[in-house]
């Protein structure tokens, strides 16, 4: 494509002067709090890097890194092949097929106020439904209290979270596959290619950028989990279902401590920014553009 | 050229932003100019933030019969629920703009002092204030530590009671709670109330039901002469009466099972499980009287008692606190805000203002007929006023949240839930919970 | 067919598609279970009165068929001015769509499909800053904004919104990305501009993406409650996250009116999705290509 050297500048314009302004602006100033300590309400003090080092000596700090893998570690695969199933499910011509679609997007706009009322009723100790299975169908005698037990107010967490982001994650994976050209799929079954080989020969390649798209989109979102640990578990019993963000969050607002939140959110940064450097960086491995 | 249509759409972009708000704004302002009234002399615009939508009608009411008394003062009243009441102050207060009065939790008012932020209103209290005339007993809690001056003025208070069963106590055959009950009595209603019904080995109905949170153990603490910080409040130190008060706590679920251990009830709100006769006794505070009304409905029938009280208790301390209104140091017009105040803490404050259990601080207001709601339960309203008499002590400091635990399941709450649940020993959990709070409180007091 | 016939066992003339379809809606049907339960239990929750809301064991609601089955819905529209919120909200949230779909394209297609310097820098940065949290950013903007006199407007609501949305313009790259050079090397032949190339050649084929990008970006300012609450005070110009705290009191809410009002705010919400559902399974199909 021909262009002058300063078109790319003019798509890009509208875009720039947002990030600058109201993205880049906010954040410069709360890296520059990171260096203070700082209540929200009287003037920041400068404290050098006490925040940072804090941080790094905190036991709670670190337990709260690790919930935040954990959590990532199963919720990322977890959103991203749950929402390829659905996507590849409703992406077929059937009968009623729009409805289907509109039933798995429902939990990503209900209310969480709702969503958290009838989970914790799920995970209820005795009288929720998932315990109630367990004792009466799998004969499980002392079924964990699962928003109150340490081992498990995470995992369930996670599950609620899967559930709720993947009808978002399938219609970004079901635009994708509306975008390959079926005249490909005609001509691969004129090949003799089955299903199978068609969705790895021709579904899947196609959909890589796609793919990518969602797994960086679902990591990011995966990191700033937050609306689901706040209404359901506050990051308790004792921060075992804190993960980084609610924990900024707390300190940021509750334990009236604005430098160290913003400290926080720095660390933040560079472990999610690594994890994406290196996504980005294996990409071409695996992701086509054009077939 | 190239550019031409690109600059063009952004031109349009920025004109539709501009155009959409300008109109939305226009159109909107408009009205309430409308409604005012023309200003005659200097008219004085006082700000009010409040922390609760669900009363801002009536609270807009109360606000329109002060702006008719005092025509020179006009009002706006604004309600932002909790959590985002705080955020919303704070960002306020960071661009040097806090609104004139708002409300104030007793849970930050030593830190809202410290930094400066309140205004002193001790001058305007010795002045206008009548002491006969309002529970003076829970003043304390809005006093600058170092001076003694008040920089708040409660318009209510809360305390916490213990709520019991009446039909369960009756089916028990166990005599109701009164004044002077012991933590003997106690155990051994407990013991009859506790009851399984289907013999599974898990009753259907305890006699007690609580966990680490704070109205439910302070209670206790302070009914045993007891306290979790030292004398100035600025380490946590819990005495040996607090010990005490706790290990009795823990022998009731894992001693004598005359309670359930705070992870079986996981998934119940809290303040459900008494209304839903799942315990005969629950202490905690009288502002959720009505909830247990909610809920409860016309299924048994409850009252109100003190809590019990331990081996060293000399007399009655009661756990209270008042919720508030402040000045900013900044506001602009301090003596219309006092007067305001004063109006909407005083008689004006009716009580269909007061939430279930919550007394207003106006004692003519609190003492009348309406706020005993004979036709509701519980039967003893009038027990709030005479337990309001032996308000004692409260553990709020700067970085209360954070190492007491609220709402967080971390902090003193979770580390006393481990015990509870079984998790964790006293002693260790205490240890803990000393070092987690220290390096807190460190913080605010080096 | 041909194949169902070559397989010498089936007897039954079982066609392999019908299989398919089968276990297809049964699959369609168990995972469609899961997805609504909450949604239903929320609108049982609706139609109970305001005690029974918590109970557990759970109930079937206590209003359901009785005379005042609709008073939670009455009470909210009309006593709390529902429908001025509403208009507010679909007033915000889609000036903020509107805003990401011509934004977030005109960055993506430059991001895709043209070399510019610091074009890397430029797209990591705008990656970097969707992984700070909000809650440190938020005092920093509450600050500019209350320097730009913007309080109690809309523009802190929608402007930034407007332009820049991280989601929206790199998922617009990807999709741009992908559609293939020919195309553009075809139309310059024909003396097309860049911008032309733009409007007439990559938003036309991304039609499913973009309308994902709309909804996307519709839902998420719909839903935003903390810029609406720090940013709005007059009653007037509140949206309907704001208007849903009213049943928030000091200790505690009216769970059958929140509920309500919930189920009311979710409404406009899948409307918009009906619509825009069938232009991301029929986008490629109606726009064809050109």
């Amino acid at each position: 494509m021909k262009y002058s050297k300063t078109t790319p500048y003019f798509f890009i314009l509208p875009m720039a002067t947002g990030l600058l302004v109201f993205r880049l602006g906010p954040i410069i100033v709360a890296a520059l709090a990171s260096f203070t300590k700082w209540n929200i309400r009287t003037a920041p003090q400068f404290i050098g890097i006490g925040n940072y080092t804090e941080a790094i000596n905190s036991e709670i700090f670190w337990l709260v890194v690790k919930n935040t893998i954990e959590y990532m570690v199963i919720f990322v695969p977890g959103v991203m092949l749950l929402a390829l199933l659905l996507a590849l499910l409703v992406n077929q011509k059937l009968r009623g097929i729009a409805f289907f679609r509109g039933i798995y997007f429902l939990p990503y706009i209900t209310a969480m106020v709702a969503v958290a009322m009838v989970w914790n009723w799920i995970f209820a100790t005795r009288f929720g439904i998932l315990n109630f299975a367990l004792t009466h169908y799998f004969h499980i005698s002392n079924p964990p209290a699962w928003l109150a037990d340490q081992r498990w107010a995470l995992p369930a967490l996670t599950i609620v979270a899967i559930w709720k982001e993947s009808g978002f994650q399938m219609m970004v994976f079901l635009a994708g596959l509306q975008g390959i050209p079926t005249s490909l799929y005609e001509a691969a079954a004129i090949d003799g290619a089955d299903k199978k080989q068609q969705f790895f020969k021709i579904t899947f390649p196609l959909l890589s950028p796609v793919t990518f798209f969602v797994f960086i989109n679902t990591l990011v979102i995966a990191f700033k989990t937050f609306d689901i640990t706040y209404t359901m578990t506050g990051g308790g019993p004792n921060y075992a279902s804190t993960t980084l963000v609610f924990y900024i969050y707390q300190n940021a607002f509750i334990y009236d401590r604005m430098g160290y939140a913003t400290a926080n959110a720095v660390l933040l940064l560079l472990i999610v920014g690594a994890i994406t450097m290196f996504s980005f960086k294996m990409k071409e491995r695996w992701v086509n553009y054009a077939l | 050229m190239k550019h031409h249509n690109l600059l063009l759409l952004t031109l349009v972009l920025v004109s539709l932003i501009a155009s959409g708000c300008g109109g939305k704004q226009t159109a909107t302002v408009a009205p309430p100019a409308s409604t005012e009234k023309p200003a005659t002399e200097e008219t004085i615009t006082l700000r009010y933030f409040m922390w609760d939508p669900e009363f801002s009608e009536k609270e807009q009411q109360m606000v329109d019969k002060f702006m008719a008394a005092n025509p020179n003062i006009k009002v706006e009243l604004e309600a932002v629920a909790t959590p985002d009441y705080w955020t919303k102050l704070q960002a306020m207060s960071a661009a040097g703009n806090l609104p004139c009065v708002f409300s104030m939790s007793s849970g930050y008012v030593d830190q809202w002092i410290s930094d400066g932020l309140l205004a002193d209103i001790q001058s305007y209290v010795d002045r206008d204030i009548k002491p006969d005339d309002y529970f003076t007993g829970v003043f304390d809690v809005v006093r600058d530590k170092k001076s003694g001056h008040m920089h708040a003025f409660p318009f209510a208070f809360v305390e916490t009671v213990l709520f019991y069963n009446q039909d369960a106590f009756d089916q028990a055959g166990v005599p109701y709670p009164t004044d002077g009950w012991t933590w003997d009595d106690f155990l051994s209603a407990a013991k009859k109330l506790t009851v399984d019904k289907d013999g599974d080995g898990t009753p259907e109905q305890y006699g007690f039901w609580f966990y680490g949170r704070y109205a439910h153990i302070e209670s206790w603490v302070y009914q045993n002469d007891g306290r979790l910080l030292n004398k100035d409040k600025t380490r946590f130190d819990p005495d040996d009466n607090a010990v005490a008060a706790l290990k009795f706590l823990n022998s009731l679920i894992n001693e004598y099972g005359v309670a359930p251990k705070p992870k079986e009830m996981e998934g119940i709100r809290q303040q459900d499980v008494f209304p839903m006769g799942m315990s005969a006794m629950w202490v905690d505070g009288a502002w959720n009287i009505n909830n247990v009304r909610e809920v409860a409905g016309d299924k048994f029938h409850w009252a109100i008692a003190p809590i019990p009280r331990g081996p060293q208790a000399t007399g009655d301390t009661a756990y209270g606190w008042p919720d508030s209104l402040a000045i900013s140091a900044n506001c602009a017009h301090p003596d219309e805000a006092w007067e305001f105040i004063k109006f909407i803490t005083g008689p004006a404050r009716t009580i269909d203002l007061t939430f279930g259990g919550k007394v207003p601080i106006y004692k003519p207001v609190a003492l009348s007929d309406e706020f005993l709601e004979r036709d509701k339960q519980p039967p003893n309203k009038d027990f709030l006023l005479s337990w309001a008499d032996h308000t004692g002590p409260t553990s709020f400091t700067p970085g209360w949240g954070e190492w007491r635990g609220y709402a967080d399941g971390a902090g003193l709450e979770g580390k006393l839930n481990s015990v509870f649940n079984g998790e964790e020993d006293l002693n260790t959990a205490l240890s803990e919970a000393k070092e987690h709070a220290n390096s807190v409180l460190e913080r605010y007091y080096p | 067919m041909t194949m169902s016939v070559t397989t010498p066992k089936s007897s039954g003339r079982i066609n392999p598609r019908h299989i398919r379809i089968v276990l297809s809606y049964l699959a369609l049907t168990f995972l469609a279970i899961f997805s609504i339960f909450p949604f239903l239990w929320m609108l049982n929750t609706t139609f109970q009165s305001q005690g029974a809301v918590f109970s557990l064991p759970p109930k079937l609601g206590d209003m359901i068929f009785k005379p005042g089955m609709f008073d939670a819905y009455k009470e909210v529209l009309t006593k709390y001015n529902f429908m001025r919120y509403t208009l507010n909200s679909l007033f915000v949230a889609g000036m903020a769509a509107i805003g990401q779909l011509i934004t977030a394209s005109l960055a993506g297609f430059a991001f895709a499909k043209m070399e510019f310097k610091g074009k890397n820098l430029l797209f990591g940065i705008l990656l970097s800053t969707s992984m700070i949290p909000v809650s440190v950013t938020i005092i920093p903007e509450f600050l500019l904004m209350s320097k730009l006199n913007w309080l109690d407007t809309y523009l802190p609501l929608i402007v930034p919104s407007f332009l820049v949305g991280t989601f929206g313009t790199f998922m617009m790259r990807e999709f741009f990305s992908t559609i293939p050079n020919e195309l553009v090397e075809a139309a310059m032949l024909d003396g097309a501009t860049t911008f032309r190339i733009y409007r007439t050649i990559f938003l036309p084929l991304s039609v499913p993406a973009m309308t994902t990008l709309f909804l996307i970006a519709f839902i998420h300012n719909w839903n935003d409650l903390l810029r609406p609450v720090l940013y709005i005070s007059s009653s007037s110009l509140r949206t309907v996250t704001v208007g849903l705290t009213s049943f928030q009191g000091e200790y505690g809410a009216r769970w059958n009116l929140l509920l309500a009002g919930a189920t009311i705010s979710i409404l406009p919400l899948l409307i918009i999705y009906i619509f825009a559902q069938r232009y991301i399974v029929e986008g490629i199909a109606t726009t064809g290509l050109k």
